[in-house]
Parts: C-alpha cells; structure tokens; sequence
C-alpha cells in the first residue's frame, strides 16, 4: 500500500478501467446513447407547424407523425394542402416573414425563387449539433442523384429528400395481353407489342390503339372514341415540365447551358419538342385541359391505352375500388430516344420540406425533419401504405416494394429514379415556367410548329433571364 | 303640394339637428370605404412608384414599373381579350336581358315561380359558376361534351377550353349564362315601376308597341339602363373566377385577362411593382371611361 492507499495493481485497474470509460464515452455509447426523447427535452411541450402537399402517400405518413410527438413531447400541426395551395400558402408565409409554419414543403422548382428571396434556413449548424443529429441518421442511404440535387445549395443544405416524385409510363396490360391486337400490331410495326421502351415505341403504341367510336378494341365495338395515349397538356401544373425533363434531356438537350443562358431553340431541342408534340394527335380532345391529377383519374376511366403519369397519383388509381382496370395495368420505365439509353432523363419532382427563415423552433424542427427522414419511418411509411414513394436506396428491398401487387410499378418507379434530379436553381422560375407552359400548349395544340415554339420560347426566355441560374 | 315639399325639406326634427349629424350618419359606410377599398388602392399606386420583389418593399422607382408594364406584349394581349370579352358579353348580357324583362312584364303562366328560378345563376358564386361549366364542357368526360357536342362534331379534334380560338367564346357564353337573368330582373323591376298614364295616353294617340317601346319605354328606363350596363361592363372586365376555374388564362395566354395577368404577377411572379402599376392603369382607365360615360349619358340620354 502507498500513501494514497492503492497498491499498482489497483491504479492499473482502475487506469484500465478510467480508459475504457472515456473511450466508451467517447465513442460507442453515444451513438447507443442518442435518442428523440433525450434529444427533444429542451424542447418538449413546443408545438411546430409543418406544411405539407396532399398526396396518398402524405395522408398515410399523416397518421405516424403522432408517434413523433409520443415519442419528443414536441406537437406537430402537420397540415396537408393541395398541390397548389401548398405552393401559394407556404411561399406566402415565407415570403410575408410570418412564420407561421416552421416548415413548408417545398417542390425543387420552388427553391431556386425561395433561396433567391432569402427564406429558407440553411440545416448545417443543426446537423452539426451532436445533441440534434442522430449519429445513425445512415445520410448516403438517400437516393441519389435527386437528394444531392435537390437539398444543397451554394455549399449549403437546406433539408433532407422528403418526398421523391417521378414520372413512369403506364399501359393497359388487358389490351397489351390481347392475342387480336397483339397480332395487328405486329403486322403493323414489324415487332411484338409490349410496353414501350422507346419515344418511337410510344408513339407507334399510341398510333395504333387511337380508334373512332365503332372500331372494335380487343374484340369489343367502342361506343366511344379510344385514344393511343394520355399526357398532361394544362396550362400549369407540369405539362411543360414533362416535355423537358422527359423529352429534351433524353434527347441530349436542355434548355439553359452550363452557365444558365437560354437555350431553347437548339436542333436537338426542336427534334425532342416535335416527338413529344406528335403524342398530342393520338391523345384526348381534353389534352389541353388535363391536369397531373386528371391523367390519372382519365387514365383509371379506361380511355386510353398508355401515359405518362406521376407515380404517386398512379398508387390512388391502381387499388381495387378506384378503376376497374385495376390490377390489370403494366408499369415501364419511362422510354427513351432510340440509341441514347445512357442519356435518359425522366421527370421527377424531388422535394425537401424546408425550415423557414422566420421559425422560431428550427431545432424542434430540425428534428421532426429527421425524423421523418429516418429508415425506420420510412419503412413504416411504405409499408401502412402497401408501398409508395421511396426515399432511401433501402427501401426498394422492403417486402411491401418487392412483393406486392404493384411490384411492377416499384419496379417502374426505381428505374425513374436512378436518373432523376432535382431541378435547376432558377430564381425566375415561375416567369419562365408560365410563359414555356403557355407554348407547350400551343405547340402540342398544333398551333405553333415546333421550330416556331422553340425560337418563341427562346425568345421568352431571354425576355425573362439570361442567365437563368442562381448565383 | 309645394308646402308639403316645403315641411319635409325643413321639419321641427332636422332644424334642431346638431351640424355632425349627417356625418354620423354616413360615418359607418364612408369609414368601410376608405379601409377597405381607399386605403388599399392608395397603398397599391404607392406600390406601384417602388420595387416591389418577393412581398418586400424596395427602392423608389419612379414610372418604371409603367414603363415595364406598357413595354410588356403581354399586358396589351391581356387588354385587347378583356375589350373583346366585354364587347361581345355585355351587348348580349343587356338585350337578352332587356327582352327577357319585356316577357316578363306580359301575362305568362308560373311568372311568380320563374323569377325566383332566374336568380339562380346569378346568386350562384362564380367559383362554382366555373366548377359546373367545367363539368359541363370539359374535353373527353364534360356532361354537354361528352353527350352533345362531341358526338356532334361541333367542334373539330379539340375540346372548347382547350382551343385558343374557342376558349374565350366558351368563357363569354358563361359569363352570359350567369349574368343574363341579373340584367333581366333588374330591367323587369325598372319596367314594373314606369307610370302607366303616358303608355295610357300612348294607346289613345294610335303608338304602336313598337312606338311605344322606343319613345315611352327606352327613355323612361335610360337612367337604370345605363346605369346596370355600366356597372356590368366594369364587372365583366375584371372578370377572374371562372377564368382561373376553367382555363388558367390558357390555352396559352387566349383567355388572360388582366385580372388573371395581375393574379400571377401578384402571386405566382411576386413582382408586386409591376401588378400594382397594372391595376392602376386599370383603375386610369375606368375613371377616364366612367367620366366620358356619364358625361355622354347625362347629355344624350338625360340619364342622371
């Protein structure tokens, strides 16, 4: 014994013992140690506003967020608002520095006017907080390229990927699965029908199954005119969005360069703005009035043989009760200009719900967001949903995307999203947005020829900004 | 006569009235006025001298949101659709208004049941005026479209809404469906109250109906006429429901007219400068046009 009272052998153990604490403190057990509850005490009792866009897919995640506030005492008033009220309500408490909501679901094509104004808080101080971040939060599980496109920024992040919206073709597997139609077609184009893969597959399919009242379809009389294919074509929503991300990108075009000079009237643009104005002769006479929620619901009602359709309004149609056609349509990947597979772009809308600048509860929020965001939320999101729209690159190996009656979709939906991005920055978007829509419409109306449409759509364009990116 | 006139211009009561009485008496509508209408509009043109982006009041701009505005193509298209829409919608509106009130005015069956049922669209709120008409005569699945004026070939490959040289037409048809019977009630209520002793004296001096109607009727009435018409036209003018329902202001900018114009600079656009210059403009116009109106009709039609 010594003049402290503790032989060598005793300090050993207790040096030994002093190390593995701090190096347990240091490491393993703060990740074991990390919690919503703990991490939420300071802010336990706050209520947070978050707005959000209705979709089946929000209203299912609708009845988990409870859980949160179970779980962190923080109340969330989650709020669920049509796809434009949560455009025009959100931005206008953001823009008014109200502050209402703490957070506002914000579409990619939103951000670059949001970030231009000002109005978003930027998440890199609360994801660097040990005492907000889950240490597990698995970041690279996120699915790329929408979640690095679309969250950051001016090396900045501004949220996480909350929602991941894309486009898929979709068919009417009862007329593809017709022996009679089947053999028409072949003796028609020179190959099988099946769902296409290409822009010159769409547009044969659509030719061929665009019908007068009294033809007959898969050996029935039509009592009323049958068309080839269903496309958006209203004056907003995404009609002209589509056209570009699914037809100029996958032709190699685009409509501003690098450095965000308008580049509208190109050659290749021209060429892709034509295959998709074509598909509006073997469409409905209601084309110009379809919105993205009327593709689906026009498309449910069995008018039409194939479309072009967002994959979330796809998961309201294709259930038993909401078409009869339900459970008999095929899913694809969205088709691609012949010869340019490796260029293929498909039309996403991936979606970050931001912080707003005016929050007065940005770490109470910052943890709902991560929450939400969370691979255990996510899986109990697809799954209370018999699937959806996923986030992580882990939920594609979920029983529910796997195995259910629309793997075929999921299927569909993956390929999508393994080229979709999040849109440009452009803080003149809207300008931009409504003067394209505008003569989208008319081009696929027939009233300007494609060349014309381009060079007018140049011209606006330069007209609104040049460049059109934010800086 | 006179000194009854006489003791109701100057009774015992109004004679010992304190001076600030009549203001308070107009107090209440003169204080809502200018809160919600003086007030705004005056905010609005103090906008319209200033940049004004993303809700947040700028700089001083002197005339260049008027300069922007008057340069822009589109703010003269948007003018040139609402002189078009007001054209065709209020002559129609005002004679099928006008000879409706005329039917009323003669003995017809059920007449007591039928004007209630004429307000009808009128009472209607134009949100759900447009939510119907789309129904009705929407491309591929509209009641009318479907039923009538598809199987008919009415009108070629394209839905009404959904063709730039049909929308607009489709949108005046609308506005005269809803707002007809207003102009037709109001005009059979003007008629109920016209004196009968000078169509009386008519009948005796041999006046045909037709005499009697452009020299008893027609001047008798001048004064509520012009007065509906002109509240019509500025009502048709800054139309906006039923568009934004049925077309957006589309097919491309076929339909947009300046209220729809100002909603999307306003809210889509937030270029709150410019939207305000063009309401002001607006506003510039109808003051110059309501003037000359009423200078004319006071002249011409003895209508004031």
């Amino acid at each position: 014994m010594n003049r402290n009272g503790f032989t060598p052998r005793c300090r050993l153990l207790a040096g030994a013992a002093l190390a593995t604490g701090l190096l347990a403190g240091l490491a393993g057990p703060a990740s074991a140690a990390w919690s919503y509850a703990e991490a939420a005490k300071p802010y336990k009792g706050t209520t947070i506003h978050v707005l959000d866009e209705i979709t089946p897919l929000q209203e299912t995640l609708a009845k988990l967020v409870p859980t949160f506030t179970e779980e962190t005492g923080i109340k969330v008033e989650y709020e669920l608002l049509n796809h434009f009220e949560v455009i025009n309500k959100g931005q206008a408490d953001m823009l008014s520095g109200r502050g209402y909501y703490d957070a506002i679901m914000l579409h990619g094509f939103q951000l670059g006017p949001m970030l231009d104004a000002g109005v978003l808080r930027p998440i890199d101080d609360l994801k660097a907080n040990a005492a907000l971040a889950d240490p597990d939060f698995d970041e690279a599980d996120l699915i790329e390229p929408a979640y690095k496109t679309t969250a950051f920024s001016g090396g900045k992040q501004y949220g996480f990927l909350n929602w991941n919206y894309n486009q898929i073709y979709w068919a009417r597997g009862d007329l593809f699965g017709d022996p009679g139609e089947q053999a028409a077609f072949k003796a028609k184009y020179g190959y099988a029908l099946a769902p296409a893969t290409t822009f010159k597959q769409l547009r044969d399919i659509a030719e061929f199954f665009t019908r007068p009242a009294g033809a007959t379809l898969a050996g029935k009389t039509l009592d009323s005119p049958f068309y080839g294919i269903v496309l958006e074509g209203i004056k907003g929503g995404s009609t002209f969005l589509s056209m570009w991300g699914n037809f100029i990108k996958s032709y190699g075009g685009d409509i501003v360069d690098a450095d965000g000079h308008p580049t509208f009237d190109t050659p290749t643009n021209v060429e892709a703005i034509a295959a998709w104005a074509e598909l509006w002769k073997f469409a409905p006479p209601g084309t110009a009035e379809y919105s993205l929620i009327d593709v689906p619901t026009v498309m449910g009602n069995g008018i039409a043989a194939q479309a072009i359709a967002w994959s979330d309004f796809v998961l309201g149609i294709d259930r038993p009760g909401a078409s009869p056609y339900a459970g008999k349509f095929l899913y694809g990947a969205m088709p691609y200009k012949e010869g340019m597979e490796a260029k293929r772009s498909v039309e996403g809308e991936p979606s970050a719900i931001v912080i707003s600048q005016a929050s007065k509860n940005p770490e109470a929020t910052f943890l709902f967001l991560q929450w939400l965001v969370e691979k255990q939320q996510q899986t109990k999101l697809l799954e209370a949903g018999q699937g959806g729209v996923p986030i992580r690159e882990s939920s594609w190996s979920l029983p529910v995307m796997q195995d259910g009656p629309l793997a075929g979709m999921f299927k569909a939906m993956k390929s999508s999203l393994e080229v979709t991005t999040g849109k440009p920055k452009m803080p003149k978007f809207y300008e931009l947005y409504d003067a394209l829509t505008g003569i989208s419409q008319e081009i696929g109306l027939g009233k300007l020829s494609p060349a014309e449409g381009a060079a007018k759509a140049q011209k606006a364009m330069l007209g609104i900004c040049d460049p059109c990116l934010l800086k | 006569m006179a000194a009854i006139d006489t003791d109701l211009a100057v009774s015992p009561a109004s004679a010992t009235e304190p001076r600030w009485y009549p203001y308070a008496l107009i107090a209440p509508a003169m204080i809502t006025f200018v809160l919600v209408a003086l007030v705004p509009f005056l905010f609005a043109v103090f906008i319209s001298f200033h940049q004004m982006k993303y809700g947040r009041l700028g700089d001083f701009a002197g005339f260049e949101n008027y300069g922007a505005l008057l340069s822009d193509s589109r703010f003269w298209n948007s003018m040139a659709i609402a002189a078009l829409f007001v054209a065709i919608a209020v002559p129609l509106e005002f004679m099928l208004g006008l000879a409706g009130a005329l039917m009323l005015c003669r003995p017809i069956w059920g007449r007591s049941a039928l004007v209630p049922l004429l307000f009808i669209p009128t009472t209607m709120a134009p949100i759900v005026v447009g939510l119907l008409w789309k129904i009705m005569l929407a491309g591929s699945w509209g009641l009318l479209s479907t039923n009538v004026i598809e199987p008919l070939g009415l009108v070629g490959e394209i839905s009404i809404f959904a063709s730039p040289d049909l929308a607009l037409y489709a949108l005046i048809f609308v506005d005269v469906w809803q707002w007809t019977p207003f102009m037709m009630l109001a005009f059979f209520a003007g008629l109920q109250a016209l004196p009968v002793n000078p169509y009386r004296a008519a009948a005796v001096d041999g006046a045909t109906p037709v005499q009697a109607f452009f020299r008893l009727t027609l001047p008798m009435m001048a004064p509520l006429l012009v007065v509906i018409g002109l509240l019509r036209l500025i009502d048709a003018f800054k139309v906006f429901d039923s568009i934004f329902i049925l077309t957006g202001g589309g097919p491309g900018t076929s339909t947009e007219m300046p209220s729809v114009l100002a909603y999307k600079m306003t809210f889509e656009f937030w270029n709150i400068g410019e939207a305000s210059a063009l309401a002001v403009v607006v506003w510039l116009l109808f003051f110059a046009f309501c003037n000359v109106f009423y200078q004319l009709a006071k002249k011409k039609l003895n209508a004031f």
